[in-house]
């Protein structure tokens, strides 16, 4: 508190100054131990989001990086919109003060690192990251300066960073529907989905949601994997694959029934079909990490772990 | 219901009521939906190949679905059926859409169980409307039902056909709709229900009930014993009735004796008593059905009815329980309308009101009928009087507005009166609706006789009224005041005692009202006290701004009244020019700008009625004014600095600021108002029609202004008219507009602001100032002698004109005038300089001429001016005439000419140009009567039906013409074609009569035929007798006229200036048909057109 203004909201901070214990007996044997903590270090300290005086017997650090993947294709096949949101969220369980330094293939970091040592970039994909944030605890100067990001991080999980891709994006699944109105009580519905990453990588949970008219009275289904149901009340097919393994291509065709109803007969408007899914150490964007080292006073060694995944974002293709 | 063990219903209900939020709801709804799509196509995927089989084929493409239909739903058990149809209209009833399994509902109809049936039949009426295709798969179904025995059936199927009742079902189930009814086989439910679905069917499709063969078995079935039964066909006959009372007299006399039955209480079984009422319900329908038949003729007949609503007037009476007074006061209402309205013996339909009142009981109150005598009617009176003396609300409420409806009756005023004071209680009373009810009662029965006690009233009761009212009883008592004032002064005290204590709800046109009146009647001699009112109107003003806190309405009416009229009592203690001004100026500071604005007039007004001026005075009011030039409101600013010019120029502002001329008589803005405001509460009609009335002698006080000398309002607003419009006005348009009026003599005063609006008072008035003098002066001299002294004589211009002009016109213009008359064109003018000629087209009663300014000359024509002066009845517009015509060049100026009514005058183009010397012609332009003509031919056939039809004056006029110019038959024949009359040979028997036939047109008459008879006297070629006729009076004489002339030869020598009467002028005997005479003694423009 400076005149009244508050000086500092992190919460971390504040958490520490409330405290939520209870009335004390004045016979307890044991004295309030608890030291108080430094305020005016923890306020003008330059490391605001670390306490001090952290001890882990095992010293570890959890990086994941978490895509999802915007899509909307034409019924031809054409991508007419496609980015990727990705996070980079960590979960550090490191003593003392460590500072840790994190390396990407993304385009800048790797320029840089090419020029400081004078020699010519790897072969191999660089990633060049649109709208970049990071977390606080990010030295800022020292991004602008040498391209790295290091960090001192806050003690648990936290969000590193955050950043966007709209080039170069690797499309986890390709759909091709076929959709048929026979007549005006029949329709013929035929939905291959390949998947496109690697043979050993595969999705779970997938999800896919095909649209159809309202008045659907009566489905049959013939899937060549998963299983696949009627959905009254979104109105639509819902086919449900749990393990999609990659480079494969199964395909549901189903045949829909309508009922004639009284309402005028206004052309459906095909809604496009909807997917959700998860693949496992893939990243849409082709996002590595290229090192995470951790440099401490007391020099204990730690253990690294890194998992990639994407998700669906809103995955849709027309019909 | 049905409802119980359908398991699968009640569980989808609980769950969509156990839905926390719509969205759940939405999606239970859905799938529930699909389920149900899912077990109809089940079944049909199913059965239908199956049926496809051995499904006979049927001529009947409808029946033979629905056979489809029924057949696929078999797949289905019946309680499955019923519970998705039930589910289905119950999501239906949540709002959601649903666009199907309408077949399935339709085909349960035809279901051989009871509760199938009854679903398909609820579904299919609340799912269908009436315009639905699949209706009609429904109505052989429905039919089975309705012909079929089992009347529970018969039931359902009417019930759906009256809440249905499309065109189909009216169609092709009317009728035995209709059986049914008549039918004495089936229990009296069956047909209530018959003849309610009837009526609902009749409402859609009036075509439906037959009128002929109905009328009837209409009648046959009033004479139903059963009361339920007859309730429902009274409902009918209410509706056939009110659609067409003439086929169903036979159904009055049965009318009646239901009545008697009733009344006396005959043959009443215990369920349709109410409170011991037998069938209230029964005897208003039944009264309401006789106030659709006029007054009935039958003495037995009248003489029951009477009887009947005698028993009725003298069993109602308040008791304490209220159901049996709704029930009572509803018979008895009922029976006061049937009274009135026949005592006005006048077809008031539609008169009946139904008003909710607080004890939520529905009292169907009518206006009345029979011509009941007077005993009757006071009888009716006193029981309402009695009723207003109650003290239950609703039955006061009930009581004075029936009275107000009494009122549209003649003749029970009186008896009403009697009551007067009680109705002056109930203007107190605690609830605001009796107050109202009690005012407009007041105010509906007000008259000459208690206006002043009753206005007093008002004025007494304004203090204490409620805010919400205080408009319309401020609004109500200056009517009244203003309608039936006894003196003028009263009237002065009330409005100005109403704006003092109502203030903020007396609206403009209240004072409007006043100024107005004040304004319109200095001279009154039955002023009291002797004493004129507008000095009376400004002593009563001074006293009020004396009050200490007064209105600001109270502000402007009096500063308005003493600055129009504080001279009058300048002799007065405490009022001199200067005490008012101080006393009015005191008021300044508080009052709105619009107020400031008018206290500016007034103080201008003082500053002119100061004599001798006070110099004192004057620079306080000049200091104000120049004060005021910079107020930021433009009006006020606008007035300041008008009047402080004004003020300095002296002479001119006693002019300006004269007193207000008298103000255009018309209707009261406030009775408008009140009707309009009356209109907007939907309240019923007898106040306004008693308003309708009165407003003739609304304004008898103001009529009764003396005539002597002093010319009527209207004439005299006329007069100013051109000096409100702009100043830079052309002159001649101005000597036109009043050489076309009425009026003889123009006006040399001063002309002074004519407001013909009261509103206007706040326009400033230095604008409308310029003196109408001036405006006249400015005319050219050949205008000022030939305009101003009369109206009439735009023919007399063009001679006396000719003589002054120093440039001789070649040949002669009167003949080239009757030459064009003939013809569409030729020379209208020619002298050495210029030739005028004229080419014409005619299209009904629209024409278009085109002017021909040719210059004959090597040097161009300067200042050349072409104006027409068109008589009141034609409507000419004459496009640019260029300055100077070029030498040896021709000019062409179109002139549009529209007809407006039958009428002889001619329109005059005054032209003049300069070439060396200023000529000025005047011209007569060849748009006459009979360019409108066009030539019919008319067999016999046609010709004496509209002969006949058009039957003495004033639309056929017979004059014997004497002093003809002699000429044989087949001249006349010619000179009749000549002129577009087409005569008709043959039609008349005597070959030497003349038949002739034209159509004339005008934007008034629209297209008339005139028809023309001459009949000559083969021995004096010199006379003969003329007979015209058309549809229009007007029209009639003036064809006459024009033919008299045509026909009258008149030496050209004989051009005197002095018009002699054209009775006098042949030297004949006194003319034997006097009843020319007249109109042509009073039509001077008639005699010099007989001259030319």
């Amino acid at each position: 508190m400076d005149f009244g203004y508050p000086q500092n909201l992190s919460p971390e901070i504040l958490k520490l100054y409330i405290t939520q214990e209870g009335v004390r007996s004045p016979f307890s044997s044991k004295p309030a131990d608890k030291p108080v903590p430094n305020a005016t270090l923890q306020v003008t300290g330059a490391v605001g989001w670390r306490r001090e005086g952290l001890v882990y017997k095992k010293n570890e650090v959890f990086l994941d990086i978490v895509e999802s993947v915007n899509l909307l294709m034409s019924s031809k096949g054409s991508v007419l919109r496609c980015d990727v949101t990705g996070k980079v969220l960590m979960k550090c369980f490191l003593s003392g003060m460590p500072d840790l330094k994190l390396g990407l293939n993304d385009k800048i970091g790797l320029e840089k690192e090419s020029q400081l040592k004078s020699r010519p970039a790897k072969s191999g994909k660089t990633i060049e990251l649109d709208d970049v944030t990071f977390h606080q605890c990010v030295n800022l100067t020292r991004f602008n300066a040498e391209k790295t990001v290091s960090f001192v991080p806050p003690d648990g999980e936290f969000e590193l960073m955050k950043y966007r891709i709209t080039e170069g994006v690797n499309l986890p699944f390709r759909v091709l529907p076929t959709i048929k109105e026979l007549g005006r009580t029949r329709m013929e519905v035929n939905v291959k989905v390949k998947s496109v990453f690697g043979a050993k990588m595969f999705a779970l949970g997938v999800v896919v949601k095909i649209p159809v008219p309202k008045q659907t009275a009566k489905t049959s289904f013939q899937v060549t994997s998963g299983r696949a149901k009627y959905n009254a009340s979104i109105d639509c097919l819902v086919w449900k694959i749990r393990k999609f393994p990659g480079q494969t291509e199964p395909t549901l065709s189903a045949e829909v029934e309508l009922i004639s109803t009284i309402a005028e007969k206004k052309s459906w408007t095909r809604p496009p079909i909807q997917m959700e899914f998860q693949v496992p150490m893939f990243t849409a964007s082709g996002l590595r990490v290229r090192f995470l080292k951790v440099w401490e006073k007391s020099g204990y060694n730690t253990v690294e772990w890194v998992r990639y995944i994407t998700k669906a974002g809103s995955y849709e293709i027309r019909c | 219901m049905a409802l119980s063990g359908m398991r699968g219903l009640s569980v989808f209900i609980s769950d969509i009521r156990n839905c926390p939020n719509k969205e759940q709801e939405r999606l239970r709804v859905d799938k529930e939906l699909g389920n149900i799509r899912t077990r109809f196509k089940n079944e049909k995927v199913h059965v239908v190949p199956t049926l496809r089989r051995n499904a006979p084929i049927k001529d009947d493409k409808d029946e033979d679905l629905l056979h489809l239909l029924i057949v696929g739903l078999e797949g289905l058990t019946p309680y499955e059926k019923k519970k998705y149809v039930w589910k289905m209209l119950y999501i239906y009833m949540l709002g959601y859409d649903v666009d199907f399994g309408h077949m399935e509902a339709v085909s349960l109809i035809s279901a051989p169980k009871y509760p199938e049936k009854q679903v398909g039949y609820i579904v299919t009426s609340c799912l269908l409307n009436e315009n639905h295709d699949f209706l009609r798969l429904a109505i052989n179904a429905v039919r089975n039902d309705i012909i079929g025995r089992n009347e529970t059936f018969q039931c359902l199927a009417l019930t759906l056909v009256g809440n249905i009742g499309g065109r189909d079902f009216a169609e092709s189930l009317a009728l035995d709709v209709q059986k049914l009814l008549i039918s004495s086989s089936c229990r009296p439910l069956v047909r209530k229900k018959a003849a309610l679905c009837l009526l609902r069917l009749f409402r859609k499709n009036p075509d439906v009930v037959n009128v002929d063969g109905w009328s009837d078995r209409m009648a046959q079935l009033l004479d139903e014993r059963d009361l339920g039964v007859l309730t429902s066909s009274m409902s009918l006959l209410v509706a056939l009735v009110s659609n067409d009372h003439d086929s169903y007299w036979s159904c009055l006399p049965k009318c009646v004796k239901i009545l008697e039955r009733l009344a006396r209480n005959q043959d009443v079984p215990q369920e349709y008593t109410y409170y011991g009422i037998p069938s209230p319900w029964l005897q208003v329908k039944t009264m309401r059905a006789l106030q659709y038949f006029p007054t009935i003729e039958d003495p037995n007949t009248r003489r029951s009815l009477f009887e009947v609503l005698q028993r009725i007037l003298m069993g109602t009476d308040v008791v304490k329980n209220v159901n049996k007074n709704n029930a009572s006061h509803a018979v008895l209402f009922e029976a006061l309308a049937l009274k009135s309205v026949s005592h006005g013996n006048q077809y008031v339909p539609g008169l009946a009101f139904i008003f909710f009142d607080r004890g939520n009981q529905y009292v169907p109150s009518l206006v009345m009928h029979l011509d009941a005598e007077k005993e009757m009617m006071s009888q009716c009176v006193a029981l309402l009087g009695k009723f207003i003396a109650v003290r239950e609300p609703n039955i006061r409420y009930l009581g004075l507005e029936n009275m107000s409806r009494m009122l549209m009756v003649t003749d029970v005023l009186d008896i009403i009166k009697r009551h007067q004071a009680q109705i002056i209680t109930s203007l107190k009373d605690p609830d605001i609706s009796i107050r109202r009810r009690a005012l407009d009662l007041l105010y509906g029965m007000c008259d000459v006789s208690n206006a002043k006690d009753i206005v007093e009233e008002l004025l007494q009761y304004l203090s204490t009224a409620d805010f919400a009212m205080r408009e319309e009883l401020a609004l109500k008592a200056a009517i009244l005041a203003e309608k039936f004032a006894p003196d003028l002064s009263w009237y002065v005290d009330v409005i100005l005692q109403l704006i003092d204590k109502a203030g903020d709800f007396v609206s403009d046109d209240i004072w409007f009202r006043v100024v107005q009146f004040v304004t319109n009647n200095e001279d009154l001699q039955f002023v009291t006290n002797n004493e004129d009112l507008q000095p009376y109107a400004a002593v009563k003003a001074r006293e009020y701004l004396d009050k200490p806190a007064i209105h600001e309405t109270v502000v402007k009416v009096s500063a308005y009244i003493l600055g129009e009229y504080s001279h009058l009592l300048a002799r007065r203690p405490g009022c001199s020019p200067k005490e008012i001004f101080s006393i009015i100026h005191e008021k300044l500071p508080t009052v709105s700008t619009s107020t400031i604005a008018i206290l500016l007039s007034t103080y201008a007004k003082i500053l002119m009625h100061t004599q001798p001026p006070d110099l004192e005075l004057q620079n306080q009011i000049w200091a104000i004014f120049s004060k005021y030039e910079g107020c930021i409101d433009v009006e006020i600013q606008q007035r300041a600095v008008e009047y402080f010019a004004l003020s300095r120029k002296g002479a001119a502002l006693s002019d300006i600021l004269a007193e207000m001329p008298k103000f255009p008589e018309r209707q009261s803005a406030l009775i408008k108002k009140a009707e309009d405001t009356e209109a907007d509460a939907a309240e019923q009609s007898a106040i306004k029609l008693r308003a309708q009335q009165q407003t003739s002698n609304a304004l008898v006080v103001t009529d009764q202004r003396p005539a002597n000398g002093t010319p009527p309002v209207t004439q005299l607003s006329l007069v100013k008219m051109p000096s409100m419009s702009n100043v830079d006005h052309n002159p001649a348009e101005q000597g036109v507009s009043q050489a076309n009026g009425t009026l003889s003599v123009v006006d040399p005063q001063p002309s002074r602001p004519s407001d013909d609006n009261i509103g206007d008072l706040l326009v400033p008035l230095a604008i409308e100032g310029p003196p109408g003098s001036a405006t006249l002066s400015g005319h050219s001299p050949v205008f000022g002698f030939g305009g101003a002294p009369n109206a009439e004589d735009a023919l007399a211009i063009a001679p006396v004109e000719e003589q002054t002009n120093t440039v001789q016109p070649i040949g002669n213009i009167a003949e080239r005038f009757h030459a064009l008359c003939l013809k569409d064109s030729g020379v209208l003018y020619e002298d050495p300089y210029i030739q005028i000629g004229i080419k014409a087209e005619w299209r009904v009663h629209q024409g278009r001429l085109v002017l021909f300014l040719g210059n004959k000359n090597t040097a161009p024509l300067v200042s050349v001016q072409a104006l027409i002066l068109p008589p009141s009845h034609l409507k000419m517009e004459l496009s640019l005439v260029p300055e100077t015509i070029p030498p040896r060049a021709q000019v062409q100026c179109p002139l549009e000419v529209v007809n407006l009514r039958p009428s002889r005058d001619v329109a005059v183009l005054d032209f003049s140009y300069k070439f060396g010397t200023n000529v000025n012609v005047k011209l007569r332009l060849p748009a006459i009567l009979n360019k409108f003509f066009q030539p019919i031919t008319v067999s016999a056939e046609e010709f004496f039906p509209q002969w006949r039809s058009l039957s003495g004056p004033p639309l056929k006029l017979q004059e014997v013409v004497r002093g003809v110019r002699s000429m044989s038959l087949v001249e006349m024949a010619n000179l009749f074609n000549s002129f577009r009359l087409m005569v008709c040979p043959g039609l008349d028997p005597n070959t030497n009569n003349l038949i002739a036939s034209t159509t004339f047109y005008s934007e008034s008459t629209r297209a008339m035929l005139c028809l023309v008879r001459i009949e000559t006297d083969p021995a004096d070629r010199t006379q003969l007798r003329m007979t015209v006729a058309s549809g229009d009076p007007t029209l009639t004489f003036e064809l006459k006229e024009f033919i008299k002339e045509q026909l009258i030869s008149i030496p050209t020598a004989s051009r005197a200036p002095s018009p002699v009467s054209l009775q006098a002028q042949p030297a004949e005997p006194p003319q034997p048909l006097p009843t020319s005479s007249p109109a042509a003694l009073s039509d001077p423009g008639a005699m010099l057109a007989g001259l030319l």
